[in-house]
């Protein structure tokens, strides 16, 4: 905990030079310090500064937007009894700065291009607009069996690529975050339906992923009123790897094979719990859903 | 016992015990023959192995490793009609038997077919080869089609990614998707220079006869 810089900080907000909004947002960006609880978490080692952090939280509480997904009873049952919020990685955090960044500077680039076509009549043609029609998959981007795909965060510049040559019904995200108001725009637009299923990431220490999640995200996956649907968390690697795993458990797949993928996947940051975490998913109650509605086996 | 008997209406089954016993086999028979078709729809307790390196690259496309024994019941899952073997060498007598036992063409994508004696092993795919290779991908008569070389890395990789660039996909997601199959020690540059170089328009997408992810990429 970087005390120091804490103090000056808050010395900074008590004389006025910056409001409870920038303060949050420097505690943020300069502490790393996350969101909501994660601030409040850290702020626990200072107890003199307990009063202030919650302020911080309410302000930020109030601040989220009202289109905020119907997932909360879920998600308070997750975190049940754990009381605090541990850090996650850096790949597991969803940062929506960083990805407004590359779109921007993407789009730019792509815009840049296209004036300068229309700008320049005697250009060769065929090649800029071979340029124009590139297809971006997003990372981490690959089929997973018949019309289920997984990828990473999916930046704009793909919905292109997903919306002409995989024609995406439906989108699951596994990320408790808000889902950046833009992007869900242009998926309405393109009547992409959007389900939310939050996982928390597997890392140590203690946290546990009850079945019952696994189920409901396989619920939506499998059906195949869904279809085609692209699985993503962040970066694709182990909350999707870990959802991907138990489709491949359904398979009746041999272990060994499932963790080759995951780790293919997950490459460099395999993460043993992940793998732990899909042995022990128990397939039971998948199974008997898509037992009563005809989803097994699932076809290639 | 003559077929007559097999039919014979069951009042008589009561009062001879031989007759019961004949009739108890033939019943479990029956039950035999309906669990066998059950198979395919109630999942077996028996562990799945897919291919080394085996993923799906589009609906009915599949790579892989080189497919052995213990990956047959899975490959039949799969209902391949083609095996695209990127190989100078014959694969191992067992896939062979399986293709001819599943009615599977099995194509030999000779790494470089007009080598003579420069022929090697550890070479990489060429032009040529990857333009044959390619020619078979293209047409949709041929799916379910699994590509596969040795260990499902550099030659498969190569084939499927001059396949990505002719879906217009950009070099960087082609690279990142190669160098997943790779393993530890990582990509080769030569194959990326091949995939980078590929000349798209060499391969005749046929509107009638091409795949349909392949006519969702070009449309």
């Amino acid at each position: 905990m970087q005390k120091e810089e804490l103090s000056e900080l808050l010395k900074e907000y008590e004389i006025g030079a910056i409001d409870i909004n920038q303060l949050s947002e420097k505690l943020r960006t300069q502490l790393h310090l996350g969101k909501n609880g994660k601030a409040l978490a850290s702020l626990k080692d200072c107890p003199e500064f307990l009063p202030l952090a919650n302020k911080i939280l309410s302000n930020e509480d109030d601040s989220t937007d009202p289109l905020k997904y119907n997932t909360e009873g879920e998600e308070d049952e997750d975190q049940e009894g754990n009381g605090q919020e541990f850090d996650e990685d850096v790949d597991d955090k969803f940062d929506e700065e960083e990805q407004k960044w590359r779109s921007k500077h993407f789009l730019a680039h792509q815009e840049h291009t296209e004036r300068d076509m229309t700008q320049d009549h005697r250009a060769p043609r065929t090649v800029d607009a071979s340029f124009s029609q590139e297809m971006f998959p997003p990372e981490n981007f690959s089929n997973v069996i018949g019309e289920i795909y997984r990828s990473s965060f999916p930046r704009r510049e793909n919905l292109q690529f997903l919306k002409k040559q995989i024609k995406l019904k439906s989108v699951l995200v596994l990320l408790p975050e808000e889902y950046p108001q833009d992007l869900l725009q242009v998926m309405t637009d393109n009547d992409i339906q959007l389900f939310q299923c939050p996982m928390q990431g597997n890392k140590e220490p203690f946290i546990h992923i009850p079945d019952k999640t696994l189920t409901n995200a396989l619920t939506i996956v499998l059906n195949p009123e869904n279809h085609p649907i692209l699985i993503h968390c962040n970066k694709g690697k182990h909350r999707t790897g870990s959802l991907v795993g138990c489709i491949r458990k359904l398979q009746n797949w041999s272990l060994t094979m499932i963790f080759d993928e995951y780790r293919k996947f997950a490459f460099p940051k395999a993460r043993a719990l992940d793998q732990q975490f899909i042995e022990m998913f128990n397939t039971k109650d998948i199974e008997n859903v898509s037992m009563k509605n005809g989803w097994l086996p699932i076809e290639w | 016992m003559t077929t007559k008997q097999i039919h014979s209406p069951q009042t008589s089954i009561l009062n001879d015990p031989f007759k019961e016993q004949q009739h108890h086999e033939q019943e479990q028979e029956a039950v035999n023959r309906k669990e066998e078709q059950l198979v395919h729809i109630i999942p077996s307790t028996e562990k799945i192995v897919p291919p080394l390196n085996f993923c799906p690259v589009e609906r009915y496309l599949y790579r892989s490793g080189q497919p052995s024994p213990v990956n047959f019941p899975f490959l039949s899952s799969l209902n391949l009609r083609t095996i695209i073997w990127l190989n100078n060498e014959d694969p191992q007598d067992s896939l062979l038997e399986f293709c001819d036992y599943n009615d599977i063409f099995l194509q030999f994508a000779a790494i470089n077919p007009d080598g003579g004696e420069d022929d090697n092993p550890w070479d990489g795919l060429n032009e040529k080869s990857i333009s044959n290779a390619l020619k078979t991908l293209v047409n949709k008569e041929n799916y379910p089609l699994l590509v596969c070389c040795g260990m499902g890395r550099h030659r498969t990789g190569t084939v499927i990614g001059c396949l990505r660039r002719i879906m217009k996909w950009n070099l960087a997601s082609c690279s990142e998707e190669y160098r997943r199959f790779t393993g530890s020690r990582g990509g080769r540059i030569l194959v990326e220079l091949l995939i980078e170089g590929f000349d798209t328009s060499k391969i005749e997408i046929n509107e009638a006869t091409a795949p349909e992810f392949m006519l969702n990429a070009l449309r």
